[in-house]
């Protein structure tokens, strides 16, 4: 039976060009990369294709409209009971078989070639494109609209914030910042990254702002120049700040290396855009301010 | 002679230009600094003291850089010479027998956790890439003889096949790895890089470059007689087989050990040798010093072109050097009359 309606989906999709004309009246909308996507009235079946997506679908409180997410997704607890299939690349029949009304992407890791083998299929795709916590804020608003639910999440995120930036705002020392994703080869975050926001509302200053390449690799002698006064990483819970340090021998005259500020968090809460920024920021204003924000 | 000379002296004197180049390219640190820096470390302290700073940039991170270029530039241009002539085919280079793709499945089964805990206990990516070089050839060797001989054919055929074998198992690693951190640095590595040079990693490729310069140059009166071919050869009294032995063990020790400490850095051992032919001709007693030379500071220049074009960042210069070599090899090619062997 549902392989009959996928079959008639994908002749619908093959046929028709344009809105589908199909059993439910659909709507026309616009998603974060300008593309239009017609979207069913009433949307009950939502597959994800990436983590922070999820996050942001529970906190526009529709988690119980998703039914499948990637088998990166691990927050909140409550993806454990969904089902998981593959994103990179993507399990285009496993997705399918969940029968969605609607698949949620995110810009920074799908792509939107992927959006055609769906449309061909008659599945509309909707992309989030999330580089910034303001944005971040309104994509939660932004879910709970499409799949119509309510939530206060993004507004006691947004109090939180404001509590954070008026106790950050206060600060008159503002430590240079290095932010890395990995301690042997060093990839940070180049302009255009809301990773500086972040490392600015804890009231610091990322000294990788400037580089134009998104993702640059930074060199070791480009360290030893700017001198970061914490090197911040995102290498889990369990790392050994030595570690960094063996890895590169010849900053033990780095400020951060010599005063021991050398501090690993866990890349969830800043390398997905999504609801835990804030907790990301409340986390690195401690780290850099431990007298100010206990 | 004269010729050869002047060749080697002139490429000398712009590798000392080009080191004090590199030793003034990348974070701004004043020209002033940098040489105070030098001056500091070569009269061995009996001069004024730089700055920490630019100590450490200067001394520990640029010097055994260009350092490393040199050899891993010249070691593997004297191999591709060798291997050209080895299989008497102008599109040899040092890993045309499958070294550069066991060395690099060798590096991504280990450093990507895909190596049983007793196998990988006692290694490290150099080694553990060394030694996946090793078990190529060997493979590639023992299909390409019979006992008595080893057949040029079946060695060619042999290491193309054992290259896309092994391309096809890293490719597999690399795909499947859970780890994006340890990805990536594999995969930079897989580019062929310098940026992690320290004088600590400089001993053992000098060692094994020298070695194998000396041995080559033992050995430049068979290399030449083989470029007419093993039967010309063998009927002048050469050694046929003893030298090709020789020649696939040497490429076997001197490319393992580049390739180990800096990634499988592609096309010097192709083009250093075909354009030091075109200049100063095909016999070897000319060529392998020459192409040693020529190969270290192809190897500087493109190293000091990824630092410069992206400043701050670390290239990888194995993404440069076809950038930088093929124009002026596709001009070489077009303007002389070039004949191999």
């Amino acid at each position: 039976m549902q392989l009959r309606s996928q079959l008639a989906a994908l002749l619908v999709g093959l046929c028709a060009c344009g809105p589908p004309s199909d059993a439910a009246r659909r709507i026309e909308i616009t998603d974060d990369l300008d593309r239009t996507v017609y979207v069913p009235e009433e949307i009950q079946r939502v597959a994800s294709l990436a983590p922070s997506v999820t996050e942001l679908v529970f906190a526009a409180g529709a988690g119980h409209k998703l039914v499948g997410v990637t088998n990166a997704d691990d927050y909140p607890p409550a993806v454990e009971r969904l089902p998981k299939f593959s994103a990179l690349p993507i399990d285009f029949e496993a997705v399918l078989t969940l029968n969605p009304d609607l698949v949620l992407a995110s810009d920074q890791i799908n792509s939107p070639r992927d959006a055609a083998t769906f449309a061909a299929t008659g599945v509309p795709t909707f992309f989030l494109a999330v580089d910034g916590v303001e944005a971040m804020l309104q994509a939660i608003d932004r879910m709970a609209q499409l799949l119509g639910t309510q939530s206060t999440v993004a507004d006691s995120l947004r109090a939180s914030l404001r509590e954070l930036r008026m106790k950050t705002e206060a600060v008159s020392e503002r430590p240079t910042t290095l932010f890395l994703v990995s301690d042997e080869t060093l990839y940070g975050f180049g302009r255009g990254s809301y990773i500086h926001e972040l490392i600015a509302i804890a009231a610091g200053q990322s000294i990788t702002a400037g580089f134009d390449s998104r993702a640059p690799v930074l060199s070791d002698e480009f360290v030893l120049v700017e001198k970061p006064e914490v090197i911040v990483g995102s290498f889990g819970p369990a790392y050994d700040p030595n570690r960094l340090v063996q890895l590169h021998p010849t900053w033990d005259i780095v400020p951060a290396v010599m005063d021991g500020r050398i501090y690993s968090v866990d890349g969830d809460l800043f390398l997905r855009p999504g609801p835990r920024l804030v907790s990301g920021a409340w986390q690195l204003a401690r780290l850099l301010h431990p007298d100010v924000i206990p | 002679m004269i010729r050869t000379l002047t060749a080697i002296a002139l490429l000398l004197v712009l590798i000392v230009f080009t080191v004090g180049l590199a030793a003034s390219v990348g974070e701004d640190l004043g020209q002033a600094e940098v040489w105070r820096v030098l001056r500091y470390r070569l009269f061995l302290g009996h001069a004024p003291e730089p700055s920490i700073t630019a100590e450490r940039i200067v001394w520990q991170l640029r010097m055994p850089r260009a350092a490393l270029a040199i050899l891993v530039g010249g070691g593997l241009a004297i191999v591709g010479a060798a291997m050209q002539t080895l299989v008497r085919n102008p599109l040899a280079e040092p890993y045309i027998l499958g070294i550069s793709g066991g060395a690099s499945a060798g590096a991504s089964l280990f450093y990507l956790g895909f190596l049983p805990p007793i196998l990988s206990k006692g290694l490290s990516m150099p080694v553990a890439a060394f030694l996946g070089g090793l078990a190529a050839i060997s493979v590639v060797y023992f299909v390409a003889e019979n006992g008595r001989r080893v057949s040029v054919a079946r060695l060619l055929l042999a290491g193309v096949a054992m290259a896309a074998l092994m391309g096809s198992i890293t490719s597999f690693i690399t795909y499947s790895s859970p780890e994006p951190d340890k990805l990536r640095a594999v995969l930079f590595w897989l580019l062929g890089s310098l940026h992690h040079a320290t004088w600590s990693l400089v001993p053992l490729p000098a060692i094994v470059c020298a070695a194998g310069l000396v041995v080559l140059m033992a050995l430049t009166r068979p290399l030449d007689a083989m470029l007419m071919g093993e039967e010309a050869a063998q009927s002048l009294g050469v050694s046929v087989e003893g030298t090709k032995r020789l020649l696939i063990v040497l490429a076997a020790v001197v490319t393992g050990t580049l390739v180990a400490v800096s990634g499988a850095i592609g096309f010097v051992g192709l083009i250093v040798p075909h354009a030091v032919r075109s200049a100063i001709g095909v016999g070897h007693r000319r060529l392998l010093p020459v192409c040693f030379v020529a190969g270290a500071l192809f190897l500087l220049w493109a190293d000091l072109a990824a630092r410069a074009l992206l400043p701050s960042e670390n290239l990888p210069v194995g993404i440069i050097t076809a950038l930088c070599g093929v124009p002026f090899f596709l001009v070489l090619l077009r303007r002389t009359e070039y004949g191999f062997g």
